[in-house]
């Protein structure tokens, strides 16, 4: 690597402020010019993993099968809460065909989340693991784990957030219901004072349900020992957060654990964490001494490997006649599950909109049901959902138009911290926006529409972090004959990384892009990176890639002076060649140069810069709705979506469209049909298969304009890209739901807003 | 999933013979489901889709249509024949599930598949699995019915079973060794006289053909469906029509009623008042007001009463213009 040194460097992963100190490259790279200017960057470049995909070539997780491999399944909880008193697998162990029943009584105990372990003989959710088997088959284990005979004292359980905060609710943890004992809150200014400032105030309680990730590939894992050295294949967004969770749990050091994921169909979060799961299957393997996979079904995913926690959030906002705000307020509550994981959601209603007196209290409260994980801007959804709500109702109040009130109240500074931005283009995403819906078209007057089918325009602000940043590295191999292997430390969950990585290569070294290959999601082979989530992934990977590929340049160049007894800055790079600029003749190609120093396979590693200091890094836009809703049925169409975002440099436009395309899907999905459904007087889910738990289809799906209008962000690296993953995913809900209110005059404050909740609020509004 | 033993079946006698412990499949598109989730554990499985005689389509004129229970949704709805005369099958067809469940999925299947209640579908063990309590009463009831209910609440799945109802065929049903006719209304029954079925089959007696007479000249039939999502949903609720109007008044006509009971849902106040109502549209609102009075909701579902009044409204509207 070249010149290094260390940094405090901060960055948000998944709405947790990371600090450490860094290892980063001293040397800057030059901005890169306007993606125009740029050759393969930018470009709509297919994927370059489109060819393996569509023809059944890849190879996912599932479709390892090794020689003699034995298949397992996890004995699951059917209690919401219950204690094991006792455990028979005799039985079980007596079928033919099986090889092995492991339960907390023949492994030794595996600490998992807080006080609990692997397999806890406290059951706090449905669903939750108390045994597994390995058989020679997957049917063979199914029928075995209808064979482990289990005694259990059922406990009095609770599944609804709001009654669990409760004094008297069955406690879940020892230390009571809420996450940390206490409330997330922060406070500026003087939220009283401010109320008393207003001359209009809304006060609403808004609430969002529970929604379950759902990929399509279900997790699986597949573990194989070698000796004391296991290889784990396995559907992750995290090798090297599996590979310490594996490591941890079995006790081995981190060298002895390999982690390879290759493709993978889709993760949105829930495949961030290391999975009991695959402990399992590890543990499975060394007991029986072969092979192992585990594969998790539909039922399973929506039970136990996380969800979107829901809320309650009662907002409290108050604005002059002239628009601007003088204070807000938010109290929320929403659902951890049976173990911690953030159900806050208040941050963009403390930093999005201008506003000097602001006040957030926010609780996560244990549940008896399955454990939350990060989804696809875990907060933000739910929070903007509510906030943008609120502050279309108080628009409304002072018969304002929503966006001017927006642009009344636009912060150019994060609140929060109260530093700048690197970069902030909201202001053009507005309008960009707005022109490109027809936000003039919209009801001046909500619900003033006549006849069956009401349409409406409304919109919602998206902010999210998504600057990424150190530690990320990636190393680069050119190799003789003009081909190149990119090895980076991250791992492609579908969005595209193998093929951006490829770009940003080809970009610098100016060679094909088919003559580069990428090596990912291989703990054994790649440098370190960090987990895909957080949006962190391109503005992590991508200025490593430019580094590496920058010294790999810089190497030629140093190389070829020697060789020609030329001075380095008498020499230009093209296309692999390297030449004189005094005197064209003298060029040489980078094949020769190798031969000459006699390198057959050179070699950089290069490193994610550091963020500047004192500044925020944030992604913005605006999403615009165009919908009907039907008021015979209550049934909402959304018609058109319009995505304008500022997200630094766009790396690939197709790719770009593909990330808004899934994230305005799962908006429409959460906005209008999703959720998970628990029943009160069983603690049971009702919604554990695909007919049940409602996705959006194709059928479902407006017609999608994505605007750009961000070109890189040079504070934030050398390739100035921003994450695009979550930003797609925020606002489509909030901008929804304002459509659906100015449509219909009528505000839908629960979501999913389904045809019930539309009609009866229709109906009892008429 | 329990093991069975699968046999392809011979013919109607050897087929109906084999009763207990054993299931009868047809495309299978639901049974295999309930198997694989141990919801059924037969020991055998009997396929009829061996019977080919049981898939033919055919329309005599004056007669009506003869519909093998084999046949295939999307064989219905391919019908040339079905296409020119009988178009509110096709539209029934249509809103099915999806074209991969059509393709595999029988009209005698669709007519005979079991409820989808969700914890019927779960590891609820409820009235209609042998269980003594129905989940739904003080549960998630949002997609129960709101009338005809107890004490099991479920709706009848079926698409095809509403307009069929609206058409008023029959079915012909192979029972103890001979065939018998059985009208549509009188083949689903309510949870009163059984919860644990749906039908009036006994084990061993199989369907084998709807017969669906002319549509009288004159009439107009229609089939609604509203369901949450755009596609691949079953019905919230649905509504099968057949209307006949002259000019100012109707004639004669029936409604039929999907998503709301137990059965396809025939609202005898309301029909009663088909014959002879005007045809305005402050009468046809006043007469959709009057569907359902009788109903009884649940706790989370009297939308569904708002829900059919509106697409009655539009639909009696719809139908009697021109
Ligand atoms: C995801 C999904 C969505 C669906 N959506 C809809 C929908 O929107 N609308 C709708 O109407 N339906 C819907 N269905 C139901 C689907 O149409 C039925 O599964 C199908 O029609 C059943 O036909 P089959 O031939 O596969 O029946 P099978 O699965 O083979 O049988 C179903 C039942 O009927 C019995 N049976 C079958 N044939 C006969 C016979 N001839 N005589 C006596 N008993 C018989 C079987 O024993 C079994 O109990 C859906 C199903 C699925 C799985
Ligand atoms: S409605 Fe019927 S099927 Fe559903 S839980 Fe009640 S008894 Fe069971």
């Amino acid at each position: 690597m070249a010149n290094t040194k260390f940094i405090k460097s901060e960055f948000f992963f998944e709405e947790d402020v990371r600090e450490s100190v860094a290892e980063v490259p001293v040397d800057k790279h030059q901005p890169w010019p306007e993606n125009e200017k740029l050759k393969v960057v930018g470009k709509e470049i297919p994927r370059i993993d489109g060819y393996d995909k569509t023809s059944g070539t890849a190879l996912y997780t599932f479709d390892i099968n090794l020689p003699h491999m034995a298949h397992a399944k996890i004995l699951r909880s059917v209690w919401p809460h219950a204690r094991i008193k006792s455990i028979d697998t005799t039985q079980a162990e007596n079928l033919p065909g099986v090889l092995a029943v492991i339960t907390h009584k023949n492994i030794p105990e595996i600490k998992w989340f807080e006080d609990s372990f692997l397999f806890d003989t406290k059951i706090r959710y449905e669903g939750e693991e108390i045994a597994g088997i390995a058989a020679e088959t997957e049917e063979i284990a199914e029928k075995a784990l209808k064979l482990i005979k289990i005694e259990v004292e059922e406990l009095d359980f609770t599944v609804d957030p709001g009654q669990a905060m409760k004094e008297t609710a069955p406690k879940i943890h020892e230390g009571g219901n809420i996450v940390g004992g206490n409330p997330f809150t922060y406070e500026r200014g003087n939220f009283e004072e401010g109320i008393k400032n207003a001359d209009a105030i809304i006060e609403e309680t808004y609430s969002t349900q529970v929604v379950v990730h759902n990929p399509t590939e279900p997790h699986c894992s597949v573990a194989n020992w070698d000796g004391d050295k296991l290889t784990v294949w396995d559907s992750t967004q995290a090798i090297f957060t599996v590979r310490g969770v594996v490591s941890r749990a079995l006790n081995i050091p981190e060298n002895n654990v390999r982690v390879i994921k290759k493709y993978m169909g889709g993760g949105f979060g829930s495949k961030l964490a290391g999975g009991k799961y695959t402990v399992i299957a590890a543990l499975l393997a060394k007991k029986t001494g072969r092979p192992v996979r585990l594969t998790l079904d539909r039922r399973e995913m929506n039970l136990a490997v996380g969800n979107r926690p829901d809320s309650v959030q009662s907002l409290k906002l108050g604005a002059k006649k002239d628009g601007t705000l003088t204070a807000m307020s938010h109290y929320a509550y929403g659902s951890s599950g049976a173990y911690q994981s953030g159900a806050g959601c208040s941050w963009p209603f403390r930093t999005v909109y201008q506003c000097p007196n602001v006040k957030v209290e926010e609780y996560t409260v244990y549940i008896n049901a399955g454990p939350g994980r990060p989804f696809r801007a875990p907060g933000h959804v739910q929070g903007t959902f509510a906030m943008d709500s609120a502050i279309d109702l108080l628009a409304g109040r002072i018969n304002m138009d929503p966006l001017e009130f927006r642009l009344k109240n636009y912060a150019e500074k994060d609140q929060v911290y109260n530093i700048p931005y690197t970069s902030k283009k909201l202001r053009e995403a507005y309008e960009a926006g707005a022109k490109a819906i027809g936000w003039e078209k919209r009801n001046k007057q909500p619900g003033v529409g006549t006849g069956r089918y009401k349409t409406g325009i409304g919109m919602g602000t998206q902010i999210w972090w998504g600057g990424g940043g150190p530690p990320a590295y990636v190393t680069l191999k050119l190799n003789r004959d003009y081909s190149v292997e990119v090895l980076a430390g991250s791992q492609d969950l579908g969005t595209g990384t193998y093929t951006f990585v490829a770009q940003v290569a080809s970009e610098v070294l100016e060679i094909p892009m088919e003559r580069i290959s990428v090596i990912l999601g291989d703990t054994g082979v790649v440098p370190y990176g960090p987990p895909s989530g957080g949006s962190v992934t391109s503005p992590s990977i991508s200025p490593a890639v430019r580094d590496a590929a920058e010294q790999m340049k810089q190497k030629l160049m140093k190389a070829a002076a020697a060789v020609l007894s030329l001075k380095e800055n008498d020499l230009v790079y093209k296309n692999g060649t390297v030449s004189s600029k005094s005197d064209p003749s003298k060029s040489i190609f980078l094949s020769d140069i190798m031969g000459k120093i006699n390198e057959p396979v050179l070699v950089t590693t290069g490193a994610r810069e550091a963020n500047p200091e004192g500044y925020m890094i944030q992604t913005f836009g605006a999403q615009f709705a165009d919908v009907e809703v039907d008021t015979l049925t209550g049934k909402v169409r959304v018609k058109k979506i319009v995505a304008a975002h500022d997200i630094g440099r766009v790396l690939n436009r197709t790719l770009l469209e593909n990330q808004f395309h899934g994230g305005i899907i799962q908006g429409i999905g959460f906005a209008l049909m999703e959720e998970r459904i628990i029943d009160g007087n069983t603690g049971k889910v009702l919604t554990t298969n695909l007919h049940d738990y409602k996705l959006p289809l194709i059928t479902d799906m407006p017609e999608i304009e994505v605007i750009i209008v961000s070109e890189g962000d040079p504070m934030i690296s050398n390739t100035g890209v921003k994450g695009i993953g979550e930003p797609a995913h925020i606002p489509t809900a909030a901008a929804i739901a304002n459509a659906i209110f100015n449509a219909t005059g009528v505000q839908i404050k629960s979501t999913p807003m389904t045809p019930d909740k539309v009609l009866m609020a229709l109906s009892q509004n008429s | 999933m329990k093991n069975f033993k699968y046999i392809p079946a011979e013919s109607l006698e050897k087929a109906s013979q084999k009763k207990d412990d054993s299931v009868l499949m047809a495309g299978g598109t639901d049974l295999l489901g309930m198997i694989k989730d141990d919801l059924l554990t037969p020991e055998t499985v009997i396929n009829l889709k061996s019977l080919k005689e049981l898939k033919n389509i055919r329309y005599n004129a004056g007669k009506g249509l003869e519909i093998g229970a084999l046949a295939t949704i999307t064989e219905l709805a391919e019908n040339s024949d079905v296409q020119k005369r009988f178009p509110v099958l096709v539209q029934t067809c249509k809103e099915i599930a999806s074209p991969q469940l059509r393709n595999v999925g029988t009209v005698g299947g669709n007519l005979c598949q079991r409820p989808r209640c969700w914890y019927y579908r779960g590891e609820f063990n409820c009235l209609r699995k042998g269980g003594d309590t129905c989940f739904a009463v003080d549960g998630e009831n949002k997609f129960h019915c709101v009338v005809g209910g107890g004490p099991c609440y479920i709706v009848h799945p079926s698409d095809l079973a509403v307009s069929l109802l609206a058409l008023d065929a029959s079915l012909e049903i192979f029972s103890n060794g001979k065939l018998k006719t059985v009208p549509i209304d009188d083949f689903f029954i309510l949870p009163e006289q059984n919860e644990t079925k749906e039908n009036i089959l006994e084990p061993g007696e199989i369907v084998t053909k709807i017969i669906v007479p002319e549509i009288p000249a004159g009439s107009k039939c229609a089939f609604i469906k509203f369901k949450e999502r755009a596609s691949w949903d079953f019905a919230v609720v649905s509504l099968g029509i057949l209307l006949n109007t002259n000019g100012s008044t109707i004639k004669n006509g029936r409604i039929v009623f999907g998503g709301v009971a137990p059965r396809p849902w025939i609202d005898t106040a309301l029909n009663t008042k088909l014959t002879g109502a005007a045809t305005d549209e402050k009468n046809l609102k006043s007469l959709a007001d009057s569907a359902l009075l009788e109903a009884e909701p649940m706790s989370k579902n009297d939308y569904k009463i708002i829900l059919v009044r509106n697409l009655l409204k539009q639909a009696l509207i719809d139908l009697s213009k021109n």
